[in-house]
This record gives C-alpha cells, structure tokens and sequence, in this order.
C-alpha cells in the first residue's frame, strides 16, 4: 500500500525502499495491527442490518434493511437516551476541562517544589481507582447516613437528609463531580507540562513591565497553552458519547432511570439482555456516526477561527 | 530399486512402532465403561462452585459414573450470561436458561430420553410433561422444583410475604396482624416504644428485577395467589390489572404516609440488593414483603445464632379481615414450566447425560445429594426415622462441609416430599425432626403464640388455583421483539421509577394520578390481552 502511494508522490525507488527496510517492517506491523483490531471487527456492523441469529451466523441471517434504524428512532426510550448522553457528556467535558486547567495553573504558581510535587502525585492518584470503587465510594457518601449529609446537617445547611441519589435533578452533576474527582489531578499534566514549555524570559518581562499575577496568567499562561486546550477539547469532543457506561450503570436505579441511562447502557440492554445483537449495533453505529460527525464539525471550526487543528 | 531384506524389516519395525503410537491415541477416545464421566453444568443464579474433589460428589459417582462440575451466575444478569454463551458458542453440556435457549436451537429434545429412563418418565405425570412440549411438540427441559411424589408436611413458608420480626410481635403481646394498616400501626407503636434503638421499620427492595417486592403486594392485598404479573379471576376467567385496582392505590397510600412517618426506610428506593441485604443482616429492619429464597438463605447463619428477636414470620395480611389470604399455595403444586434443566446441543454423550439425570434422580442418589451416608452425615433411630446428632448438625453447617463434602447438585432435578418408606423426607430441610431442632428460640416462642407449629401455619396454605397457574411463567418468557413483551417491560419501567415517587410524594393524590395517566398511556391492554389468550390457552388444554 506504502508503497504504490510512496511512488506517485514522491517518486521512491526500490534503494530508498531497501534503505528504509527497518521502518517499513515496523510500521506493516502496526498497520496490521490496525486492520485487524479496527477495520476487520468492523464487519460486525452487517447485523445492523440483519435480523442477526448467533445460531444463523453473519452470513446466514436475514437481511431486513433499514427496519432497526427505524425503531430506534422511533422508540422513546432511545431519544432519551441520546438525550442523556449529550447532556452528561458536554457537562463532563466541560467541568472536567475547566477543573482540569485551573488545577493546572494554581498548581504552577506554588513556589515550594516538594509540596508542588506532592500535591501533583496525590491529585492523580484516583485516576487509577476503577470506577466501581469510586461508586462504592460515591454511593456509601451519598446516601442519607452518609458523610456528605452528616456534614450538611452539622453545618445546618438542611434540616433533613437529602437522599441525593433518589433525584434525577440531581443525577448528571453527581456524575460531572465524579469525574471531576477522579480525573482533574490526571487530566492536569499535559496542561501544566505545556505550561512548563512556555518561555520564562516571557514572565520575566512581563514582571520587568509591572504585570501582577493574575495578569501574568491571564495574558502569558493562557495564551500559552491555547493550542493544548484547543487540540484536546478537540479530541475530547468526539469522545462526547462515550460519557461512559459503568457509573452510570452502577450508579443508577430505578428512580433516575430515565436521566441515568446513555447509549450504551441501551446497546447493553438490548444487544446482551434482550439478545438484540442487531438493534445493539445499529445504536452503536449511530454513536460512532455522530462521533464522528462532532469531530469532523469542531475540527472545521478551529481551523476557520485560524486555530490549532488536528487534522 | 531392489528392496533388500533389511529395509523391509526396518520399514516393518517402523510401521509397527507407528501402530503402538497411534494405537493408544485411538482408544484413548472411547472411555472404557468403568470410568467416571464428567459433564459440565451452568446455570443462571448465583451459587457457590463445590470443590473438584468433593466427597459425596464422589460417592454419587460410585453408583450414577458420572460427575458434574457446575458453574453459576456472576456478576452477570442471566439474560447477559446466556447470550455471552450464544454468542461465544460454547455451551455447557447442562444449562438452565429455558426459552431464550431453545429459540436459539442450543437444546436437544429430551421425549426420548424420557422414554427411555424410568425415573425421568416417572418424575412427572403425563399431563406435567405435555404441557412442558414447545411449540415444535418436544421437550425441552425439566423443572427441578417442587416436584413430591408423596408430599410431606411444608414447613417452611418459602414464598413472598410480609414478614416482621419477633421482637415486635412480643412486644405487642402477639396480637393478631390481618391487614396492611394494622401491619404498619403496630410498626409504629414498636418505634414509638422504642425511640432510642435506631430501627428501621420496613424496607422495600426494588433492585432491578427483585422490584416485585415493590410492584406485586397489590394482588395478594386482593387475595390473589402469587400469580406474577397479572390477576385471575376465576369467577370470570379473566386476566385482570392489579396495579390500578382500588387495593393498590390503598396500599401505596398507606405506604406513602408510613413513609412520611418516616417509617420506610428512605434509601429503599437507591439501594442495591447487597446493600438491602447487609441492612437486614444488622438486625434493625422490623419488617419487608419479600421472597424467603430471596433473604433467608444469604443471611441464614446470621438468623439461626442471633438472639433478640430478630427472626422474621410471615403475617396473613390482606387490604381487609374479610379478604382471605393467599400467600401460601401448596409446593408441588407450582410446576414452573418456563425454565428447567436442559441439554444442550454441544453435550457429546446425550444419552449418558440423560442418564446422569436419571440415576441423580434415584433414592439412593436422592439420599446421597440430601442427607449424606448413614453413620456418617446423618443417623437413624430405632424408629428408622432420620435425624442428626449434635454432632452432625454441628459438622454439616461448617463452611468447609458445605465445600468439600456436600453435594446436592441442587439445580438438577430433585424429588421433594417423602421417600418410600413414607416416614422419611427425602431433603434433609424437609424432616421434621431436623426442622424443629434447627428453629430458632424466638421463632419457636412465636409459633407457640399463635399456636402454630411452622411458618405456613402461620398463613394456612392453598390448593393450586387451576392449570393455568403460575401466569408468570408466560410474561416472563416474552421477548421484547413482541409487541406484548415490549409493553411489559415498558410497565416494568415506569413502575420502578414511579412507585419511589409516589411513595414519597408530598401531595400522593396528584402524583397517583400521574402515574396513571403515564401507565395508561403505555397501552397496558396490550399485555393483558396475550396474557387473557395465554389463560384461555392453559385452561383448554388443562394441564396440572
């Protein structure tokens, strides 16, 4: 494939070919890699549009065309679902980012390198929790016995426990602050690393011409890292969908069903529970579909607002 | 090219040499007739796995050849764990799993089997086997439970009930509890009594499937037997809606107000079955509906060692004094016919496995997976009655028994009532003596009381109300791809949102009309006119 493209363009003969031996039997690998674990599952979308038996096989099941797209969009349910995901998505995206960045630049404006360090290493550390443990977590302090009410009763904020989880009002912020929680510290890196990178003749400048530190950050710091926030709002933007799967499933009950559930816990309860493979897949196509679509559209925006682009 | 003699005796010694290798390899694939056979179960409840080298499973092989290695539901819904199976190809030679299964074409027709062994053919009537027959006309599975061939005494009440703790029933003075608003007065003047012990009054579970705690009291208010999702009634032989009568808005009227009392348990409506469970493993939950199964045998060495009251009974309670109960149908008399042990298709020796089942089904056997050896797990008296020394009783609860030495293969098929000799149950949890030793002190105190002696005195027990009965068995075999099954589910949903609401709505009147007017909106005669098309069904072909 390299190689009938390499040729038209570039005009690469076979020494050149032979000379870059190495990266070529590297790269096939990883383009294998692709092709197997991305593009080959791929296939499975036929069953979208199929009346998909496992006994009948990919092959062997009736075609029926559009028909599950159409009762996906008629059906209630999946609208609210939609619904869901966008909103717990776009709320997560946002807390998560703006949480993210402001950690980021007070973290950088602590002089003191060990306490700096280890505030860093602390904050990352529920990264690594699974979720189930933070829900466990979440779900034992939230609920009417649990720390979060003990202390707003103390504190006289409510004069009667708030069972917080029984509120669909209040379902998507518990999930934003969940997130928040666990991926602010993590998700701070790359912005205090792109941080790092600015030019510190450009403070000392700043200083020299009488700038505080508000002002320092304002015009020096986060300007800086424009271009990191744009490529990962970017990226993050197509990933608006997957707003995941386990909290919500975890966290969820019977009262807030109908804010909690989002795309894939809808392909979960069909394609699995009600052996629906087909209905589960054409929901996941549409997801991946929009996915896609965001991306695409945010891309299209950046680069006309004359900003960093991803591609 | 000539051959010399040496290169034909080399190729001749080669030859031979290839013979002796392969030889073994061949009859290495027939199992010599002695040899124990192992098959492999999975079925779709949580359970605890049995060590490989469990005693008594080897016992039971000595007699049937053949031993099971059994694996159960985790994590999992049964509905996801039997479509990962599907979906992955390979199944066990054992499954439970019924419908979904078999409109997969993962089972194998069971007639012949059936034919063939003796205790298969016996275990149920003619009748019981024809209305197990799929649409094709063949059979499918087997049910496992309920099934007496000469019925004993019940003992335990092991269905849905409301259930309340000794403690309050002392308290009280074991006054008699007919209706729901007095089941919840004496919740209160316990509570009021006792302001200081941090009780909690009643506890509802609704975690996902297990909501029928929450949903189905209202057709046992009415006086219905536990018919799972819709009332029959049998003066007009017709399938009637009990989540709109008049009793369940009474109820979840009733439950409203005790909630405002804050006499229901707040977190009910967020809690997770293990979390519900460990609540009533603190011993603070006065009271519940919900199936024995369900709470008891999780928690059961908590109940048996546990002084203070904190056992629970079953009450016989309905919407008015006047409204007989019927929380109790006699076992034996539920034939579960949606779900049942099947073979599947990738099982190599079916015949062998039929057989397994067969030989499980034995007396012998029976005694084995329930009792144990004579002299060993269980003695017996002059009388030739069944019992356990103290001994015994002790060494048969340790966890370390349950493990290595007991094995019941309790999802297999299995006789319930007596055996032969007409004296002895043929469950070891059936036999009086050993049910009476075992009952807890409070329990036996309460008993008394009411001058009972089990659980389902307490209730008094019911015949099985007709052929059709358990309806259950047909909702729950809806797939949503059907317009019924869809409504159904659709009914599931919204009442697990908004039976919480209304529970613990401000102003119940306008939100009980909401949720009608919701429900409605759902087109619930969908639903019940299959299931009115499913009762015709049953009482025409008439089974019991």
């Amino acid at each position: 494939m390299e190689k009938t493209a390499s040729k038209k363009k570039f005009k690469i003969d076979w020494k050149e070919v032979k000379r870059q031996r190495f990266l070529l039997i590297v790269s096939a690998f990883f383009v294998a890699y692709g092709i197997v674990f991305y593009y080959l599952p791929l296939t499975g979308w036929l069953m979208a549009f199929e009346n998909f038996k496992p006994r009948l096989g990919l092959l062997g099941s009736p075609f029926i065309g559009l028909d599950k797209f159409k009762f996906l969009f008629s059906d209630v349910a999946f609208l609210r679902v939609i619904r869901n995901t966008f909103c717990m998505g776009v709320l997560n995206l946002a807390t998560t980012t703006v949480m993210a960045i402001l950690f980021a630049i007070l973290l950088n404006e602590i002089g003191n390198k060990f306490l700096k360090k280890s505030i860093q290493t602390i904050s990352y550390l529920p990264h690594f929790l699974s979720w189930i443990v933070v829900v466990g977590i979440l779900h034992n302090s939230l609920s009417s016995s649990g720390i979060i009410n003990d202390l707003l009763l103390r504190f006289g904020v409510v004069d009667q426990a708030i069972n917080f989880l029984a509120h669909p009002e209040y379902f998507w912020f518990i999930v934003a602050f969940a997130n928040v929680w666990k991926e602010t510290g993590w998700n701070a890196i790359i912005y205090l690393a792109s941080i790092t990178s600015i030019d510190p003749s450009l403070y000392e400048a700043a200083s020299i011409d009488g700038a505080d530190r508000l002002q320092k950050i304002k015009y020096i710091t986060l300007p800086g890292i424009k271009p990191t926030i744009i490529i990962l709002l970017i990226m993050n933007v197509g990933n608006i969908l997957n707003v995941g799967f386990e909290v919500q499933y975890l966290l969820g009950n019977g009262l807030v069903q109908s804010v909690s559930q989002t795309i894939d816990i809808y392909v979960l309860k069909w394609g699995i529970s009600q052996n629906d493979f087909s209905l589960g897949t054409a929901a996941g196509i549409f997801k991946s579909v929009v996915s896609i679509m965001l991306i695409v559209l945010c891309n299209h925006l950046a680069k006309k607002a004359g900003e960093e682009k991803l591609f | 090219m000539r051959y010399t003699k040496q290169t034909i005796i080399k190729a001749k010694g080669l030859f031979c040499v290839l013979i002796f290798t392969i030889l073994p390899v061949f009859t290495s694939c027939k199992t010599p007739e002695n040899e124990v056979k192992e098959f492999t179960a999975f079925f779709t409840v949580e359970g605890s796995e049995i060590s490989p080298d469990n005693e008594l499973m080897d016992e039971i092989a000595k007699v049937t050849g053949a031993k099971c290695r059994e694996t159960w539901l985790t994590g999992l819904t049964k509905e996801e764990a039997i479509n990962q199976i599907l979906a992955k190809g390979d199944l066990p030679d054992f499954i439970q799993g019924g419908h979904e299964l078999y409109q997969a074409n993962a089972l194998i027709p069971l007639d012949d089997y059936i034919e063939k062994y003796p205790n298969l053919k016996t275990y149920l009537s003619e009748k019981q086997w024809d209305s197990l027959r799929q649409s094709d006309g063949h059979i499918y599975w087997i049910p496992q439970f309920n099934i007496a061939h000469v019925p004993s005494k019940e003992l335990t009440h092991g269905q849905e009930a409301f259930w309340i703790q000794t403690r309050v029933l002392k308290w009280a003075g074991y006054p008699d509890v007919n209706t729901v608003e007095e089941y919840f007065k004496l919740i209160e003047d316990y509570i009021n009594a006792h302001p200081d012990e941090g009780d909690i009054g009643f506890s509802i579970l609704c975690d996902g499937w297990r909501g029928f705690c929450l949903e189905n009291p209202p057709q046992f208010l009415d006086g219905y037997p536990n018919d799972g999702s819709c009332i029959v009634d049998t003066d007009t032989m017709t399938v009637k809606d009990y989540n709109t009568t008049d009793t369940a808005r009474e109820y979840y009227r009733i439950l409203n107000s005790a909630y405002k009392k804050g006499l229901v348990d707040e977190e009910s409506f967020t809690s997770t079955y293990s979390e519900y469970m460990t609540k009533l493993g603190t011993g603070k939950v006065l009271g519940m509906v919900d199936q024995w199964w369900q709470f008891y045998y999780p928690l059961m060495d908590y109940f048996m060692t546990t002084e203070g009251g904190i056992n629970y009974v079953p009450l016989p309670i309905t919407i008015s004094k006047d409204v007989p109960n019927q929380w109790h149908t006699a076992t034996g008399a539920i034939l579960d016919v949606s779900d049942g042990l099947s073979i599947t298709v990738d099982c190599k020796e079916p015949d062998a496995a039929a057989k397994f089942v067969n030989d499980l089904l034995s007396e012998e056997v029976m005694k084995l997976r329930y009792w144990g050896v004579e002299g060993v797990d269980y003695s017996v008296d002059e009388n030739g009655l069944f019992y356990m020394t103290d001994k015994q009783d002790d060494m048969t609860k340790r966890e370390e028994y349950v493990v290595y030495r007991r094995c019941q293969y309790s999802y297999f098929p299995r006789i319930e009532g007596l055996s032969s000799d007409g004296k002895n149950a043929l469950m070891s949890e059936q036999q009086p003596t050993v049910f009476f030793d075992d009952l807890p002190e409070d329990v036996k105190e309460t008993f008394k009381a009411y001058g009972c002696e089990t659980y389902v005195d307490m209730l008094g027990s019911n015949e099985l109300p007709g052929p059709w009965y358990p309806m259950y068995s047909y909702s729950d075999s809806m797939g949503m791809d059907t317009d019924e099954g869809y409504v159904w589910n659709s009914m599931k949903e919204l009442k697990a949102r908004w039976l919480p609401m209304v529970i613990m709505s401000d102003d119940f009147e306008a939100s009980w009309e909401q949720y009608m007017t919701e429900y409605n909106a759902l087109h619930p005669e969908i639903f019940f006119d299959a299931m009115q098309i499913e009762l015709m069904r049953r009482v025409e072909n008439g089974y019991d």
